[in-house]
């Protein structure tokens, strides 16, 4: 496990997390790789299916960053994301699933230094529980099929 | 045909050397949820001998409800290689069919192999024995009797079992039925009566006469009335035994992937959209009557075969208990 | 009128009398537990611009929560039901309508609640397998979206392949995009008729999904579907004093 690298995905909001990204990146500051980051207009934009493909095509986990409440770009984006991710978080940990690899934040365009330890802490945390295996291997799992599919040797 | 006798004694001792022989078997299981399902098994006491009919066909055995036909893979001088590996596909035995669903073989055979032969069932259907179970029970959503079946009918399975008080009278009808037959386990016998043990289905109407009226019942008034109800969702076709409709998806990214094909409905809305945005089928009245003239009238044109075969499974599936038997009386009504 | 009637088969069935004379076809008994509310949206019944609906509590629960909606405002509906002393009830306008659900607002059944209470002892890796087991069962029949009174997108996000947002395929991956998509999607609108956990063939309890999610939007902001007829909806609405505890 010493060698696992984990691939963290972060969707960020352009005007206040992006610009926060940017200034750690102009401060020199240095911080872990890992993360490899997408850009929305607003975390008002995000739509709770992209996390699931973003843990579906191999992110071991997922960062979710945009305005401090009151001060969001586009005035009441981040405020109905918060709604939103209240309610996706909890039904995402009724089915089970390890809402510890996503994590959320407010990051201003101020907060260079934020940032990089937000990043660093994430890495950290998701190095330490390994891969995220449990959705890619799904449908090659040998769970028990009510109506299985294809049977093969 | 070869006559035999099983002792009930002697079933799980059959049941179990199947199992042994390699194969996989698939049987009947009660779930907990109160509901029969076939499913594939490791012993004969996960059997379920006490039902009336499982919710789901076995038809995924020769056509899944998700199957790979090819996958590929961009290589690093960029060519593409495309894998289809069937050798994989087991030798299977299905185990406690019920008649109707053992002939609803006989109709997949026909529309698989007949003119284009599609490699994948031929493959799945070679490498599956059929053992059917005939029925001592029915309830009032069965209706073999109407579409030229029965009870204890031997249409398209390898073997025939019928349970006569501690036995089971056995027919087997073909070869790869033969090829089971332990002669340790079973003995010879002389031709039985099955009727006192099979169960009593009245006839809601005559197949021959439906077949008759319903070659002008499109333009009926009726079929309005009787579609109402319909939601459109798959869970008709996707139980029915000789539905066969599919769609094919493609999964995956430029460098490597796969091809699918996943069951599809005639009940979804979108079934006959065309590309350029129209669809001949704007209303579930037309889906429906679709469906219906599909069972009783159109496989009889293309294939010689009503493709119904009174399961009743749609019967009891439907979520707003739409009833198939009733609804082409009313449309074939004078 | 849509109601529900005696058939072949021992079990009630949704019918559409258009005649006065087939009006002792209908009956009401504890069997008839279709949700008949999602018919409302059918082009065939919409058609006719005046619709009775003789309907059980979760029907009327449901067409509060629509009438929230704005789904109503071209048919003009008689809604009728029968109460605990077996009387029918005709309702004049919406209003009576709320105040009889507002009394006799229903509590989420023993069953279930003992179910969420199961799958709330379970450690999160017991859950997870749970709900991975149930999911492979699932065939993508969409009979759960179809009795949804509440799925009445003409489109549907599945039917969009541009971007393909949920795999046609029934693996368990694609099944799994389905129902968390569908959750969230009625997350604050579903009434909790329970009809998608009745109707799913592979027995699945779909309910409880939403049903979990409509108690822990209660808690948190204090939406209640289907019980007034200006009802909020927890998602596109916000105060901006929302509480969490979980965003850095």
């Amino acid at each position: 496990m010493s060698d696992f690298e984990p691939k963290i995905v972060a969707f960020v909001c352009n005007w206040c997390t992006y610009a926060g990204a940017d200034l750690a990146g102009t401060s020199r500051t240095k911080y872990e790789p890992n993360v490899r980051i997408v850009r929305f207009p607003c975390t008002g934009r995000i739509d709770f299916m992209l996390l699931m493909k973003a843990f579906e095509n191999g992110a071991d986990g997922v960062i979710i960053s945009g305005c401090h409440p009151n001060d969001c770009h586009y005035t009441s984006g981040n405020f109905h994301a918060r709604r939103r991710w209240i309610t996706f978080r909890s039904l995402l940990d009724f089915m089970g699933f390890d809402i510890d690899r996503i994590t959320f934040s407010w990051v201003s365009a101020a907060e260079g230094k934020k940032w990089a330890e937000l990043v660093n802490e994430v890495t950290d945390s998701i190095r330490t529980k390994g891969p995220f295996k449990e959705i890619s291997t799904l449908d090659s799992s040998k769970l028990k099929q009510l109506f299985y599919d294809e049977i093969t040797k | 045909m070869e006559l035999k006798i099983l002792t009930s004694a002697n079933i799980p001792t059959f049941f179990n050397s199947l199992i042994q022989s390699g194969k996989v078997v698939v049987a009947p299981v009660l779930k907990k949820n109160g509901k029969v399902f076939f499913e594939s098994v490791e012993s004969y006491d996960q059997v379920s001998t006490d039902y009336i009919q499982t919710v789901f066909s076995a038809k995924s055995v020769v056509f899944p409800k998700v199957e790979e036909l090819f996958s590929y893979t961009k290589k690093e001088d960029g060519s593409v290689e495309i894998t289809n590996d069937l050798s994989s596909v087991p030798e299977t035995i299905i185990w406690g069919l019920r008649p109707c669903d053992s002939s609803a073989f006989n109709y997949l055979t026909e529309f698989f192999l007949r003119e284009n032969p599609d490699s994948y069932y031929k493959t799945r259907k070679e490498r599956t024995t059929l053992i059917s179970i005939s029925c001592a029970k029915a309830d009032d959503a069965c209706f073999c009797t109407s579409v030229g079946l029965n009870p204890g009918s031997t249409e398209g399975c390898d073997i025939l079992f019928t349970a006569m008080g501690d036995i089971f009278y056995t027919e087997v009808m073909t070869e790869k039925g033969k090829a089971l037959i332990d002669a340790k386990l079973f003995t010879e016998t002389e031709e039985k009566s099955k009727e006192a043990h099979l169960a009593k289905i009245n006839t809601k109407f005559s197949i021959e006469e439906i077949k008759e009226r319903i070659q002008n019942a499109y333009e009926s008034t009726q079929w309005k009335h009787e579609s109402m109800g319909c939601l459109s969702c798959g869970a008709c076709a996707f139980s029915c035994p000789t539905c066969t409709c599919f769609d094919i998806q493609d999964e995956g990214t430029t460098e490597n992937g796969k091809r699918l094909r996943c069951w599809d409905a005639c009940g979804f809305g979108q079934f006959t959209q065309h590309a350029s945005g129209h669809n001949p089928k704007t209303n579930q009245t037309a889906r429906r009557r679709q469906r219906l003239l599909h069972k009783f009238k159109y496989s009889v044109e293309n294939l010689g075969i009503v493709s119904c075969v009174g399961c009743g499974r749609c019967i009891r599936i439907c979520p707003a208990h739409l009833n198939i038997f009733e609804n082409i009386l009313n449309v074939t009504k004078a | 009128m849509i109601g529900f009637k005696n058939a072949l088969t021992n079990q009630p069935v949704p019918c559409f009398i258009e005649d006065a004379s087939q009006a002792e076809l209908i009956v009401y008994t504890p069997e008839c537990k279709n949700n008949l509310a999602v018919y409302l949206h059918k082009p065939e019944v919409k058609q006719s611009k005046k619709i009775g609906i003789f309907g059980n509590m979760a029907t009327l629960r449901s067409i509060i929560q629509l009438t929230s909606e704005n789904q109503f405002w071209d048919i003009e509906k008689t809604i009728l039901t029968i109460d605990a002393n077996d009387e029918v009830l005709v309702f004049a306008n919406m209003e009576e309508v709320e105040t009889y659900v507002q009394a006799n607002f229903p509590d989420i059944s023993e069953e279930d609640l003992k179910l969420l209470a199961h799958l709330d002892s379970l450690t999160r890796d017991e859950r997870w397998k749970y709900w991975t087991e149930q999911f492979t069962a699932c065939i993508k029949c969409y009979a759960c979206r179809a009795v949804c009174p509440m799925c009445y997108c003409s489109q549907c996000t599945v039917e969009c392949n541009q971007p393909q947002w949920i795999r046609v395929s029934s693996k368990t991956t694609g099944n799994m995009e389905w129902h968390t998509m569908r959750a969230m999607h009625l997350a604050g609108r579903c009434v909790n008729c329970g009809e998608c956990g009745r109707t799913c063939p592979a027995g699945i309890p779909i309910h409880l999904l939403t049903t979990k999610m409509n108690q822990d939007l209660f808690k948190e902001f204090g939406t209640r579907p289907g019980f007034s007829t200006k009802g909020e909806y927890a998602l596109n609405t916000f105060k901006t004093d929302d509480k969490e505890g979980f965003i850095k």
